[in-house]
């Protein structure tokens, strides 16, 4: 029977971890997410579980000894943010060129400098680009649902990509919500055995691992990476979906549509900032204006589709990053959807956001003044400048 | 092409042995006499491709890799191999 | 001897029967024969360098050897070996897991994930073939360059001013010093003494066993291809290169030499020392005397002299 917790994110996140009980964990602490490792660590003395902990020296080795365990066909954890995971960069794009399904949790914090410690999605927005999957969650339930998810998603054959589980730094990791547990029964038959057979180092079958490759064939291996990633968009729908028929709970997949479907406007969001939109779209809709939310769940795939089908059409749009891209003069989001509305051949204004950075809060109070700026920007017919949502 | 019959793989990875022709690169090449040699093995054990094979009670020159570098020459306590231009010797197959 | 052509006669060759490796390479000497000992149960880390550079990783969808073999990144090849150990040993199979990697990979940006595999007693063997810089990218110095030795990144000027300013790490010390449970410097002029510490290396089954060879790169130094073995030799026997094993805290000199011959000898015969004056050879000497003198303290017993 699945039980009911009150617990932090990461212990979600560890509990997650527990009932599907990898090979193979190494881990370095790093505030926000240094409460996973010791979680884990616990576990593991207590003969909860039968994983073998590395405490390793440094967040490039956390993901050197996964990838090791991983290439020998273990199932494997980590947890990092920020500094940790700029340090770990080096073996994290090998991951994912070399295809194996890493899990790994990221407690997303800032980038120094400015020194310090808060949220915001910064670190792995900034490796986006490295190949491995992305999911943003919003809260606890959601961390260790999707964390149990990554595992099936990651290691399914048509993908095979490493994955990272993404939460915001202290909104999620330190605050404590009621989170159901799952039954490790069920878990064990939602979880297929992992059984790699595109590259394994086992002295039973003998094979060179990244032996010295010419262009072309660099060329096939990318193309090859690019479609896994597009296979991986059916894929975390077909597994959210499953999923809700083990435990009942679906997050809709890539994105979540929270009455978008009659609005004229649409606010897009990411990550532990959603809940306090869905009430400032509640409160406006009460006031007569027909606006909707779109919570992007999966940043890579990037669910080019869904956000055409959800966004293309209405009057004008408008997202809130908690994030920059330097260089855009905006949010990383903005670009990113902005990007996947040029097929839909359909424009409308847009108003570029930015808030919540350090760990500030975003209050609902924002999000109806965004709102607002998205309705005049449908009015004045123009796209504003990047809006600061500041204290 | 030949490479549209190999195996496909999804990444870097490599089956079967790859190797090159390094005997074609000697220029001088050893010839074991074995009447002087002492069987003592110091040829077996400095050559770094391994090309001196040990049989029962003697050692041959296997010359398919042989790079010629003279090691053996050179470690060989009893002058029983000496390096000469390769294919002037008889014993020399490549 | 005779145990040791026994052992390499009767074993597999496991590497590739033609690799790139220079003319009388020492390297490709060594890694056969280590090779050889450890046998087809072995899966082995080749990270960037002179051993991954002339294809014993293989080349596009081939590999360069019959054991399972790959490129770690140059910085984690230890914490890579970690994890493959911790799957096996979790599974129950019992597997060497071992690097091959040069002195850039170990000494230097591979330190750290080295030291922490040491510290954690990952069980790994992880040798190092040393020969002192970059050799595979055009000879750049590196914490392992001796003092004294031109690199490509060390010039020496027309008036022959130059060289590296700094003496070497001394690396096997350091990882003694980490109270792994092996440890040993080893030569390929001194085979019989290679293959047993090998051998020892894979009897450890808690922690990590680190040996240690000095490779004199005859393409790097300026080393003349059949004399690879005699300059190995040289560098033992000027006690420059002292040949000594750590077993569990107790240092042993496995071949003491007794005379000496003076390092001049070793450094004449290398290129990259061509520009030292006779002060520069005598500094050396000393340095070579004062690191042998503590090292002989360090050792509960000294080894059978030199026969060779």
């Amino acid at each position: 029977m699945p039980k009911t917790d009150v617990i932090n994110g990461n212990k979600a996140a560890a509990v997650a971890v527990s009932l599907v009980e990898p090979d193979v964990i190494a881990a370095y602490p790093i505030t926000p997410q240094s409460s996973i490792v010791e979680y884990l660590t616990q576990f593991v003395i207590n003969n909860d579980i039968d994983s073998y902990m590395s405490e390793v020296e440094s967040e490039h080795s956390a993901m050197s000894v996964l990838t090791g365990a991983s290439l020998s066909g273990g199932r494997t954890f980590t947890a990092t943010a920020s500094q940790g995971l700029s340090l770990m960069y080096e073996p994290y794009f090998r991951a994912s060129t070399l295809r194996l399904p890493v899990v790994m949790a990221v407690t997303n914090r800032e980038m120094i400098s400015p020194q310090t410690v808060w949220g915001g999605p910064q670190d792995s927005l900034s490796v986006r680009d490295a190949g491995w999957l992305q999911i943003y969650v919003e809260d606890n339930q959601e961390i260790l649902d999707t964390i149990i998810q990554a595992y099936r998603i990651a290691e399914d054959k048509k993908v095979l990509l490493p994955i990272n589980v993404c939460f915001d730094g202290f909104y999620l990791t330190h605050m404590t919500e009621k989170v159901e547990i799952p039954d490790k029964q069920d878990i064990d038959r939602f979880l297929p055995e992992y059984n790699p057979e595109h590259i394994i180092l086992d002295s039973e079958k003998p094979m060179a691992v990244d032996p010295l490759t010419s262009g072309y064939l660099l060329m096939e291996y990318r193309e090859k990476h690019l479609k896994a990633q597009q296979e991986a968009l059916k894929l975390i729908e077909e597994v959210d979906s499953l999923y809700e028929g083990i435990t009942g709970r679906s997050y809709g997949g890539l994105v979540e549509n929270y009455k978008c479907d009659d609005a004229d406007y649409v606010i897009v969001t990411m990550g532990s900032m959603t809940g306090a939109c869905r009430e400032a779209v509640d409160h406006k809709r009460n006031e007569g204006l027909k606006v909707g939310l779109l919570k992007i769940r999966a940043l890579r795939p990037f669910p080019k589709q869904k956000v055409m089908e959800i966004i293309s059409g209405k009057k004008a749009f408008g997202v809130v990053d908690r994030n920059v891209s330097f260089g855009w003069d905006t949010g990383i989001i903005y670009q990113e959807v902005k990007s996947a509305l040029y097929d839909s051949k359909c424009y409308m204004p847009s108003v570029p956001f930015i808030g919540g950075l350090g760990g500030e809060d975003i209050t609902i109070e924002h999000f109806e003044d965004a709102i607002v700026k998205i309705h005049e920007a449908y009015q004045n017919e123009n796209n504003p400048q990047t809006v600061w949502l500041k204290n | 092409m030949m490479e549209s019959k190999e195996k496909e793989y999804i990444t870097s990875v490599g089956e079967g042995i790859y190797s090159i022709n390094t005997g074609d690169w000697r220029i001088n090449e050893p010839v074991l006499d074995q009447e002087k040699c002492k069987k003592c093995g110091l040829c077996f054990l400095y050559c770094p491709v391994f090309c001196i094979e040990k049989k029962d009670d003697y050692y041959e020159i296997n010359y398919d890799y042989c790079k010629g570098c003279g090691i053996c020459a050179r470690e060989c306590k009893s002058g029983a191999i000496k390096m000469v231009e390769k294919g002037s010797s008889s014993y020399a197959k490549n | 001897m005779r145990e040791t052509i026994e052992t390499l006669s009767n074993n597999k060759e496991l590497i590739s029967p033609g690799i790139s490796a220079c003319v009388g390479c020492n390297v490709e000497l060594t890694l056969r024969t280590v090779m050889r000992v450890l046998g087809p149960n072995t899966i082995i880390a080749i990270p960037p360098g002179c051993m991954g550079g002339v294809g014993v990783v293989g080349w596009n969808k081939k590999s360069g050897a019959n054991v399972p073999v790959f490129f770690p990144l140059l910085d984690n090849t230890a914490s890579m070996l970690a994890g493959i150990k911790a799957y096996y040993k979790k599974i129950g199979r019992d597997i060497n897991v071992v690097a091959f990697a040069g002195d850039g990979a170990s000494v230097d940006c591979g330190f750290q994930s080295l030291s922490g595999a040491a510290e954690r007693n990952d069980n790994i063997i992880y040798i190092c073939y040393d020969n002192e810089g970059y050799m595979n990218t055009g000879y750049q110095r590196s914490a392992s360059t001796t003092r004294g030795a031109w690199t490509s990144t060390t010039p020496v000027s027309k008036e022959k001013v130059g060289g590296k300013k700094q003496h070497k790490k001394d690396f096997p010390m350091i990882m003694a010093m980490h109270d792994i449970p092996y440890m040993a410097t080893a030569s390929p002029a001194y085979i019989p003494d290679l293959v047993n510490k090998v051998k020892k290396a894979m009897e450890v089954k808690e922690g990590l066993a680190y040996i240690h060879v000095l490779n004199p790169c005859l393409t790097g130094w300026g080393i003349k291809p059949n004399e690879s073995i005699e300059v190995s030799r040289l560098s033992v026997q000027t006690r420059f290169f002292p040949l000594y094993e750590v077993v569990n805290g107790d240092f042993k000199l496995t071949v003491d030499i007794k005379k000496p011959k003076p390092v001049e000898q070793y450094i004449n015969k290398i290129k990259k020392f061509s520009h030292l004056s006779k002060d520069d050879i005598e500094e050396i000497q000393n340095y070579v005397d004062k690191k042998w003198n503590k090292l002989k303290m360090s050792c509960v017993e000294g080894g059978r002299n030199d026969e060779q």
